[in-house]
């Protein structure tokens, strides 16, 4: 059966061959979408490593106070915060907060291993800040302040990167500049500062320093803080705050934004083109499908004579249009055939940069939704065969 | 002639309404997405208010300090010294005009807090861009070297802030506890014009810029306009050899300077590729466009194929009729291809009205800031210049198919 099927599409390979290009190109189509998509779901389902409810980003321009005296200014709002009513915790931090569309990164040594990490500079309560657990060692405190070593905190990928399945807290770690770190606590799970369609990256914590480097008072940051505060907080307290921090600064310019707010943003800029693409191929698709729909029904309309035929020596008209429907299915393992082709070279030579389950699992999702696509095309116009009545195909013959 | 070959078009297009529906939703689909695309892309770096001589305009907006060791870079957006100091001098340019970019500020209305770009400029601002003023005027240079607490603010904060937008002018709006007298209300500016945007523009000389700072990376911008767009390139290479001579911070850890002049769509791209190295990335980037619009159109162009070959396989017996009587297989492809670009230009239009409507419902939705995507004449023609080439490009292979037929074998009613 399925061999007679082959010579039949064979003998009209030339009909059948624009019929094969065009499910290759959809079955790409829905592979390179599909392995987008699965990505960025399994990333989005990982764990984001923090909690970003009731936390506010609280931006802050010395409105050219002299940078000798912003250090000590900073320092004196930072405990004036923490005792305002509405206020939980206070922390500092650089310009990469959750949610920001700033990042920075560098690379860390520890023994023979090295990584790329991304790299974030936070205050003493940041861990009930963000609500990050760990799962070894300590959080930053206070007595690190005269510590010989400045302290990391390391998420697990970072532990994994540097130190796989050895003891990671009390082990020195150097920085590009051969700077010595030292590691005083594990993450539970991962950090992800740019949200949830980051990928799994290393991540790595150093207690914030001083905004004016003192070595080089030309290298200076600008003072930001993270503030958590109380569920009932209102608009007034940003106000509240944003006074509060003119009054005890002598002038700073405050910009307050929260978390949420910021994750919005970030996921508007993530969704906005998934959406596009989805929108976009979808539409291909459609229009394969109707194409499709369209050429087998004209196809069927023109072998008549063949198939009352058949019919006329005996077929039954359940066996018809299973021969329609199975010389469909042949073309489209065809155009299926290339298509996987094609498609086991992204992984090979590692085009879009995702792992190899998740391009097997869109590579199984396109296969199918190509299969269920044309037999859902096929199926109508091979009712249409299995209609076909004897005497009257032959009589117009 | 060609009026006997649209007759025919329209008859046979009418003959099976299911064929022509398939391939005009592919057409029109196709076409719409890609005008979408391009509107959004028009809406980015065409002209449009304010930057309306963009053929004239040089936006100078990011700096790189290259290391001697490795291929490290600091990259960054230029300090206002930096610009004051190397850009102000210039000889070829007509105007140029600094300005910072937009920074968030506070304003409160009532309890209510309000978002408000601010942005600071210089008085050459006004001359280099053209606004469109609802009421009032911008402020004048003498204006900023006074440091007149004066600005400038669009519709939307006007309405948010004042509740109305006439009469307001006079008045003072207080954002980051610093009072100005607003002056000017002008239209909403795009959120994509990243060079022009502000809710809130004011004079550069009330902000905190420091002329004297050292720093080259700083929060600021340099809009140059040339007399003539043939000028661009003089200014460009003048700009050049001043920036050879910029000392770097560091002459132990510094390698160079770069710092690059470019229009529109060159700052743009270089903008969000974040860096400012001799190559802009518009060739590399208007490449990778051209080919993934080709590869976009590659599908629905099959799928037309497709169906034209069935739809010609069905007129059989017409050729065979005009080749016995000695049509030429030339005169028949030119009668298919007239046919076929008559019903990409069909779906031509029908994609343009498609365009129209999606490009109302994305300005309606608020997605996107202050965005007023609308078709206009440059998005119309290319609208018609992609049907034509999809016509073409779907065109060919079926008109050839059909050229081959032989006539006797046509007549019969035969196919291949």
């Amino acid at each position: 059966m399925i061999r007679h099927l082959f010579t039949l599409i064979w003998n009209r390979k030339r009909a059948n061959f624009l019929l094969v290009a065009e499910i290759f190109f959809a079955f790409v189509v829905l592979f390179v979408l599909g392995s987008l998509l699965v990505d960025n779901y399994r990333k989005y389902t990982a764990p984001l490593g923090y909690t970003y409810e009731h936390v506010w980003r609280v931006d802050m321009d010395p409105n050219g106070q002299p940078i000798s005296r912003q250090d000590a200014t900073f320092q004196r709002l930072i405990q004036h915060l923490k005792s305002m009513p509405g206020v939980r915790s206070v922390a500092s931090t650089r310009s990469n907060t959750p949610f920001s569309f700033s990042d920075s990164s560098t690379d860390f040594k520890a023994d023979s291993k090295s990584t790329n990490s991304d790299i974030y500079s936070a205050g003493d309560d940041m861990q009930d800040v963000l609500s990050l657990e760990l799962a070894e060692g300590r959080w930053f405190n206070r007595h690190d302040e005269v510590a010989a070593h400045p302290p990391l905190v390391i998420s697990q990928e970072a532990r994994q990167a540097l130190f796989a399945d050895e003891p990671a807290v009390g082990k020195i770690v150097r920085a590009m500049d051969d700077k010595e770190f030292q590691v005083v606590g594990v993450l539970a799970s991962s950090y992800r500062g740019r949200g949830e369609f980051q990928e799994l990256e290393p991540a790595i914590f150093q207690r914030s320093e001083n905004l004016v480097d003192p070595k080089d008072t030309t290298n200076f940051d600008r003072p930001r803080l993270l503030i958590r505060v109380q569920p009932t907080a209102t608009a007034e307290l940003e106000q509240r705050i944003t006074k509060e921090i003119a009054a005890v600064t002598g002038g700073w310019k405050t910009t307050v934004t929260t978390l949420p707010e910021e994750r919005t943003t970030r996921m508007k800029f993530a969704l906005a083109p998934m959406g596009g693409m989805v929108l976009v191929c979808g539409f291909l698709i459609f229009n394969v499908a109707l194409g499709l729909f369209g050429v087998l029904w004209y196809n069927i309309s023109q072998r008549r004579a063949e198939i009352g035929l058949r019919r006329a020596i005996g077929a039954t008209s359940s066996r018809i249009s299973a021969q329609f429907l199975g010389e469909v299915m042949v073309v489209t393992t065809f155009g299926l055939a290339f298509g996987l082709l094609v498609a086991a070279q992204f992984p090979l030579l590692g085009v879009m940069g995702i792992r190899l389950p998740v391009y097997l699992a869109s590579m199984g999702l396109a296969t199918v939704l190509i299969y269920v696509l044309t037999a859902i095309c096929a199926l109508y116009p091979s009712q249409l065969a299995a209609s076909v009545r004897p005497a009257v195909a032959l009589r117009e013959e | 002639m060609l009026l006997s070959y649209l007759k025919i078009a329209w008859k046979v297009l009418l003959r099976r309404k299911f064929f022509t529906f398939i391939s005009l939703f592919g057409i029109s689909f196709t076409l719409m997405i890609l005008l979408v695309v391009y509107a959004f892309y028009d809406h980015t770096v065409g002209p449009h208010t304010p930057e309306k001589k963009v053929a004239r305009l040089l936006f100078i907006n990011r700096a790189t300090v290259s290391y001697k060791e490795g291929d490290g870079s600091n990259n960054g957006t230029i300090s206002y010294s930096f610009l004051e100091r190397y850009v102000r001098p210039l000889r070829t340019p007509e105007k140029i005009s600094i300005s910072t970019y937009f920074a968030s500020t506070a304003a409160y209305v009532g309890n209510q807090k309000l978002d408000v770009d601010l942005k600071y400029t210089d008085g050459q601002f006004w001359q280099v861009l053209d606004f469109d003023f609802v009421a009032g005027r911008p402020y004048t240079l003498s204006e900023v070297q006074s440091g007149a607490h004066v600005a400038v603010i669009n519709e939307r904060t006007c309405r948010a802030y004042f509740g109305t937008t006439s009469g307001v002018l006079g008045k003072t709006i207080e954002t980051d506890r610093i009072r100005y007298q607003v002056i000017g209300v002008v239209k909403d500016v795009p959120g994509m014009r990243f060079n022009s945007y502000a809710d809130m523009w004011a004079p550069i000389s009330t902000s905190t810029q420091d002329a004297k700072d050292p720093s080259y990376f700083g929060d600021c911008m340099a809009i140059i306009q040339a007399r003539t767009p043939a000028d661009m390139p003089v200014i460009q290479a003048e700009f050049n050899r001043v920036v050879d001579q910029v000392p770097v911070p560091d002459p132990k850890k510094h390698a160079k300077v770069h710092v690059y002049a470019g229009n529109l769509l060159s700052s743009t791209v270089r903008w969000f590729n974040n860096n400012s190295k001799p190559d802009d990335g518009v060739a590399a980037l208007m490449g990778k466009v051209a080919l993934m619009t080709l590869l976009f159109m590659l599908l629905p162009a099959l799928n037309l194929i497709n169906v034209n070959v069935s739809r010609i396989l069905e007129r059989s017996s017409e050729i065979g009729v005009r080749k016995a009587f000695g049509a030429t297989s030339g005169t028949l492809i030119r009668q298919f291809l007239v046919e076929n670009v008559f019903l990409t230009l069909l779906g031509g239009v029908l994609g343009l009205v498609l365009a129209s409507v999606v490009l109302h419902i994305i300005d309606s939705s608020g997605f996107i800031p202050y965005t007023t995507l609308t078709l206009n004449p440059r998005i119309f023609a290319s609208g018609l210049l992609l049907s034509l080439l999809f016509g073409v490009l779907s065109g060919v292979y079926p008109a050839y198919k059909m050229s081959k037929l032989q006539a006797v074998q046509a007549l019969k009613g035969g196919r291949n």
